[in-house]
């Protein structure tokens, strides 16, 4: 019979951190900041996150498309359908 | 509300003030397009005119490093075209001043 070690009581869940919320609350709170959303391509775009909907589209102002690391184009505004969505991440505190 | 400045509350509504605008598209396949933007609907399906196409072909020579391969640029012009939503990766408008 397989015995269980004595000091086998689990340990508690770490603390939460204290800025829980669903990943919707993540994107409510990075609306009109500076932002990386990268392509499952593998490119970037760096600019200031407008707007998104539920399909993941996104409208970016002041974008800076980064292609390994260098700037290949900048557009005023651009839109970018959801589906080519990688992530989106918060490039300025929030 | 800083959306309400540039008046976008939804990403389509780039796309809608884009309207009757030449805008640049950016398509799978390393191709670009830049068209007067004449009609849209919700899967990004897009109706263009005056559009001229830039394909950008990479040619990989035997044994050249990574990224090294020579470019191709090929471009042709059309009259009026249906695009697929599905191929869109980026529309970018003309820019708002």
């Amino acid at each position: 019979m397989p015995r269980r070690p004595t000091s086998s009581r689990p340990h508690p869940p770490p603390p939460l951190p204290t800025t829980t919320g669903s990943p919707t609350d993540f994107l409510k709170g990075v609306v009109g900041k500076r932002v990386v959303v990268r392509l499952t391509s593998g490119v970037d775009y760096r600019g200031v996150l407008s707007c998104l909907d539920g399909y993941m589209n996104i409208a970016l102002e002041q974008t800076e498309e980064h292609v390994n690391g260098a700037v290949t184009n900048r557009y005023g505004d651009a839109f970018i359908r959801g589906n080519n969505v990688l992530y989106i991440s918060a490039a300025e505190p929030l | 509300m800083d959306s309400a400045s540039s008046g976008i509350q939804e990403p389509f509504d780039l796309i809608r003030l884009s309207l009757s605008e030449r805008v640049f598209v950016k398509l799978r396949g390393d191709r670009e397009l830049s068209g007067v933007l004449h009609a849209y609907d919700g899967h990004m399906n897009l109706i263009l005119s005056d559009v001229e196409e830039t394909i950008v072909i990479v040619d990989h020579a035997e044994g050249a490093p990574e990224g090294q391969g020579t470019v191709n640029i090929a471009k042709r012009k059309m009259e009026m075209l249906f695009v697929r939503g599905d191929g869109v990766i980026l529309v970018s408008p003309p820019s708002r001043t």
